[in-house]
């Protein structure tokens, strides 16, 4: 515009932190009557949680509307919950809501989601969709239990589940880069193909009785014994970080690793270009098919070492089918965590974090815990809806490309 | 200065389906010098310089740099070889800043894998302050003006040390006061020793800046004429092969009834900022309305509201008797209103879907094109290519993809889309940017032909000449309102006055 002063439609910041405020104060409603607060008394939830559905419409009205709705529901979510909470037996509720093994738990459950969303991103951000992360997940968990199996060691295991997800994902690379073909269609027949392929030979190799239990799995390591020595906390820190898995701890690694390679190195800058403009990368004499290649070729190790976690980490044997959807929760962390490294491992713990729950909560409650495992697909529809900020994917993905 | 040219061309030939885009073209470049290209829409110079860039591969000819034969075969060739070249339509990433854009490919690193951004900006400040860009290394493209963007596809040719520079019709999407900087930047750069392409269908541009002319035609070179001697007359008969007329032969309007009116019309903007504050217009039968302004004082919103795109915060808009305000473009159309509209890349055209298909994109539902839901193809083709050919439309068939036309051609088929349609309103957005002078004077000769047949003309241009020499009223708009009415024997002068805000206030003339 032409020097035209700008009017500010709101003074935001009073209002945002107040919204802020009023979503912690819902949360509060919630976690009073939970373990080690345990309120009993019934009014405490309502309490806080009117405070914060006032300081909601408050900041709705002031103009911060997308924290005010956030505010408000937080508030009425925390006060139903809180009800609930204070007229469970203090027993269960102890038992449940245990936070140390609820924290390790939820670690756990994120990792295969870490390295699948780490895996869908760098794709993403090079431009090429990849649905395909389930199956190269599922191939990369069933080579790491043959590989440890038939070469004995859990680190050769490691090895033939990238070797094994990086050869699924040229396939993809290839029909998606050069055949241009739709990404969702390959994607999809990749994911039915890892299925096949490794159902077929489980079957051959391992027959009925299933994998052996002999397997060499990958160790939890390192202990961090020195924990527990720390005052106040050591013991909570001990409980929820001495024993991860050595894969946890390299998905972290690798966390930090992505963030860095994608926001802070000229190889990133090179990825992001080629997922945003190609042709632009192009004129300036970057190769958009062997970015894109690498990235996808990338995309499938990353996955295929979530699959391994699962496999020779976590359960220690392999099963049909057994991946049952990580990937696609890993890519809904990718797309709720806006397309970054720190924001999608956020997203992958919360869902994380909702499993352990529901695991927890079907001791004492049985299938309605289930419910709980629905949150994941909820969170991701809400993000996807765009109520938490938009998320915004790369410009070109999922569109070929064609040089002249 | 130096015999042997920079740049030498011999015999370039390049084939595309259908249409034989180079015909053994033969080109030089001076050391030090402007040379401008010139030629109607599809000539045919885009292709030559992306040959020239390795983006396209010549099927013959060679191609000689500072004396020494090369083979271009990708854009990367061609940087090592100090070329640069800045697109038609820009090669820049949104939502990247100013620096990253720049270094994207050629990045400084600290330790051999960090990107070293500190570095990176401070050449770009560096750059930028020897050639007097000003420009934020910081921003993000996505929130500068076309004006900078084009700087900063200018310093990344810089910052890869090009001493050759081709920069493909960078005054189209510029603003007359944009243009005149470029100027002062590209004698800048000459002084500074390098050597520059210029392609430009604006002939007193070329007269302007050029050393030498090359005029193209169909595929084929025209001749390479030095400045001195050259004429805006001489260029376009040798450009289009005939006489063209430069000044638009007009009768007096003769106004009937009035079939456009726009009462306090408000309007905001993507930002919700009002835009357009208040407008009040009328447009009759018979007449050609312009509005003239800055790039940027409301234009943009003011027509996506005239044609449905926009929801007007406040105010009435009229076609004929009835009220039209709220009403979808879907609506609009169908009560008579023609809208040919300013991006047409965007908005005009569907350049996935064939020319034909383009075409029908407003009456397809309707006999002879379908009957009872079913579509009849043929009546569909025959329509569009009896329209090809008397818009003159180069290089597409009915069932070529529109995206493969070139800008101009893009442009005419918009035309003769709406124009066919037998609006009783047209809304005109910029109708002849990126056209040729031929093209041009038979877009001009269309718009009188459609006033002189009773229908009401609004048109909407950044560009002077364009206003004034076919305008029967001129309402200059400025920080969204309407500043001043003109009749169209005002002076240049007075009318770029009161389009800078001058004598605001002053009762109409
Ligand atoms: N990628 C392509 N595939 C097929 N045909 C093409 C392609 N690019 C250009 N053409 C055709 O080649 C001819 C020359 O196009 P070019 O873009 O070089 O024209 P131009 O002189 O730059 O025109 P304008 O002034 O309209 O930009 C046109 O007829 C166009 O339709
Ligand atoms: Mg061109």
């Amino acid at each position: 515009m032409v020097a035209r002063a700008e009017t500010p439609r709101w003074t935001g910041l009073g209002a945002r932190q107040i919204a802020v405020g009023g979503i912690l104060l819902g949360c509060f409603a919630f976690l009073v009557a939970l373990p080690p607060i345990t309120a009993r008394a019934q009014w405490w939830p309502p309490l806080l949680g009117i405070l914060a559905i006032g300081a909601g419409i408050w900041s709705l009205t002031r103009g911060a509307r997308r924290p005010g709705w956030f505010a408000i529901a937080a508030g009425i979510l925390g006060v139903g919950l809180g009800i609930l909470a204070t007229q469970a037996s203090s027993g269960n509720l102890d038992y449940v809501v245990n936070w140390a093994p609820l924290f390790s738990a939820m670690f756990v459950f994120a990792t295969p989601l870490t390295y699948a969303a780490l895996g869908g991103m760098f794709s993403e951000r090079s431009g090429v969709v990849n649905i395909g992360l389930e199956g190269m997940m599922l191939t990369g968990a069933f080579f790491a239990v043959l590989g440890a199996d038939k070469l004995g060691n859990w680190f050769f295991g490691i090895v033939c589940a990238i070797i094994a997800g990086g050869l699924l994902a040229l396939i993809h690379a290839f029909v998606s880069i050069h055949l241009r073909a739709d990404q969702i269609v390959s994607g999809t027949a990749i994911n039915f193909l890892a299925l096949g392929v490794t159902g077929y030979f489980f079957y051959k190799v391992y027959g009925e009785q299933g994998t052996p239990g002999s397997i060499s799995q990958v160790p939890d390591r390192p202990r961090l014994g020195f924990l527990s020595h720390i005052p106040w906390a050591g013991h909570f820190l001990y409980e929820v970080f001495g024993t991860l898995n050595l894969l946890i701890w390299f998905a972290f690694l690798m966390l930090i690793v992505s963030h860095i390679v994608v926001f802070r190195t000229p190889i990133g800058l090179r990825i992001r270009a080629v997922g945003e403009h190609p042709r632009a990368a192009d004129t300036v004499g970057i190769s958009v098919y062997g970015v894109r290649y690498a990235a996808v070729v990338l995309s499938g190790m990353l996955a295929a070492l979530g699959g391994a976690y699962l496999s020779i980490g976590f359960v220690g044997s392999f099963n049909e089918n057994m991946t049952a959807g990580r990937g696609f929760i890993g890519l809904a962390a990718l797309i709720f965590g806006n397309w970054r490294p720190f924001g999608a491992f956020a997203a992958a713990l919360l869902f994380g974090f909702s499993t352990a729950l529901a695991f927890r909560l079907g001791q004492p409650w049985g299938n309605a815990a289930v419910l709980f495992q629905a949150l994941p697909y909820v969170l991701t529809l809400i993000a996807v809806a765009g109520v938490i900020g938009r998320s915004i994917p790369p410009a070109a993905s999922g569109r070929p490309y064609r040089k002249q | 200065m130096d015999e042997t040219p920079v740049l030498e061309l011999r015999g370039i030939t390049k084939q595309f389906p259908g249409i034989l885009a180079n015909d053994h073209i033969d080109f030089d470049l001076r050391d030090g010098e402007v040379h401008a290209l010139l030629g109607e829409n599809g000539a045919g110079k885009s292709t030559l310089m992306n040959i020239v860039y390795g983006l396209y591969s010549a099927d013959d000819g060679e191609i000689a740099i500072k004396g020494k034969r090369v083979q271009l075969s990708s854009p990367h060739d061609a940087i090592d070889r100090g070329i640069g070249m800045v697109h038609q339509h820009f090669m820049l990433i949104p939502v990247m800043t100013v620096t990253e854009n720049i270094v994207l490919a050629t990045e400084p690193r600290t330790g051999g894998v960090l990107l070293d951004y500190s570095a990176a900006r401070q050449r770009v400040l560096e750059l930028s302050k020897r050639f007097n860009f000003a420009i934020d290394p910081d921003a993000k493209i996505q929130n500068i003006t076309v004006g900078q963007q084009q700087r900063v596809e200018i310093l990344k040719a810089l910052y890869r040390n090009a001493d050759i520079l081709i920069l493909d019709e960078p005054t189209a999407v510029l603003t007359p006061q944009e243009a005149t900087e470029l100027f002062a930047i590209l004698k800048d750069l000459v002084a500074q020793g390098l050597s520059i392409i210029f392609i430009s269908h604006k002939l007193n541009e070329v007269l302007d800046i050029a050393d030498r002319i090359t005029v193209l035609r169909r595929g084929k070179k025209v001749e390479t004429i030095p400045r001195e001697g050259a004429t805006e007359e001489g260029l376009a008969r040798s450009m289009v092969g005939r006489e063209v007329l430069l000044r638009v032969d007009k009768t007096n309007a003769r106004p009937g009834d009035k079939l456009l009116e726009v009462e306090d019309l408000r309007v905001l903007d993507d930002r919700e900022l009002e835009v357009v504050r208040g407008v009040s217009f009328d447009v009759h039968g018979g007449e050609i309305v312009g509005i003239a302004g800055v790039d940027g004082n409301g234009q943009t919103e003011l027509i996506d509201a005239l044609a449905g795109l926009r929801k007007p915060a406040g105010g009435r808009i009229l076609i004929g008797e009835k009220e039209l305000t709220g009403a979808s473009a879907h609506v609009r159309l169908e009560e008579g209103l023609g809208h040919i509209p300013e991006d047409r890349q965007r908005r005009g055209l569907v350049l996935d879907f064939s020319l034909a298909e383009n075409i029908a994109l407003h009456d397809y539902d309707k006999p002879p094109f379908s009957r009872w839901g079913w579509l009849n193809p043929r009546r569909v083709i025959e329509r569009a290519s009896r329209l090809l050919t008397e818009y003159d439309v180069r290089g597409g068939a009915p069932r070529t993809l529109a995206g493969a036309l070139s800008g101009g051609n893009q442009q005419k088929v918009v035309l003769a889309r709406e124009i066919s349609r037998n609006p009783r309103v047209l809304i005109a957005a910029q109708p002849t940017r990126g056209l040729d002078v031929g093209a041009i004077e038979f877009v001009h000769k269309r718009l009188v032909a459609e006033r002189d047949t009773g229908r009401a003309v609004l048109l909407v241009s950044l560009e002077l000449d364009e206003i004034l020499s076919l305008s029967d009223r001129i309402l200059v708009l400025y920080e969204g309102q309407i500043v001043r009415e003109f009749s169209p024997d005002v002076g240049e002068e007075e009318l770029g006055i009161a389009m800078t805000g001058g004598r605001r206030g002053e009762a109409a003339a």
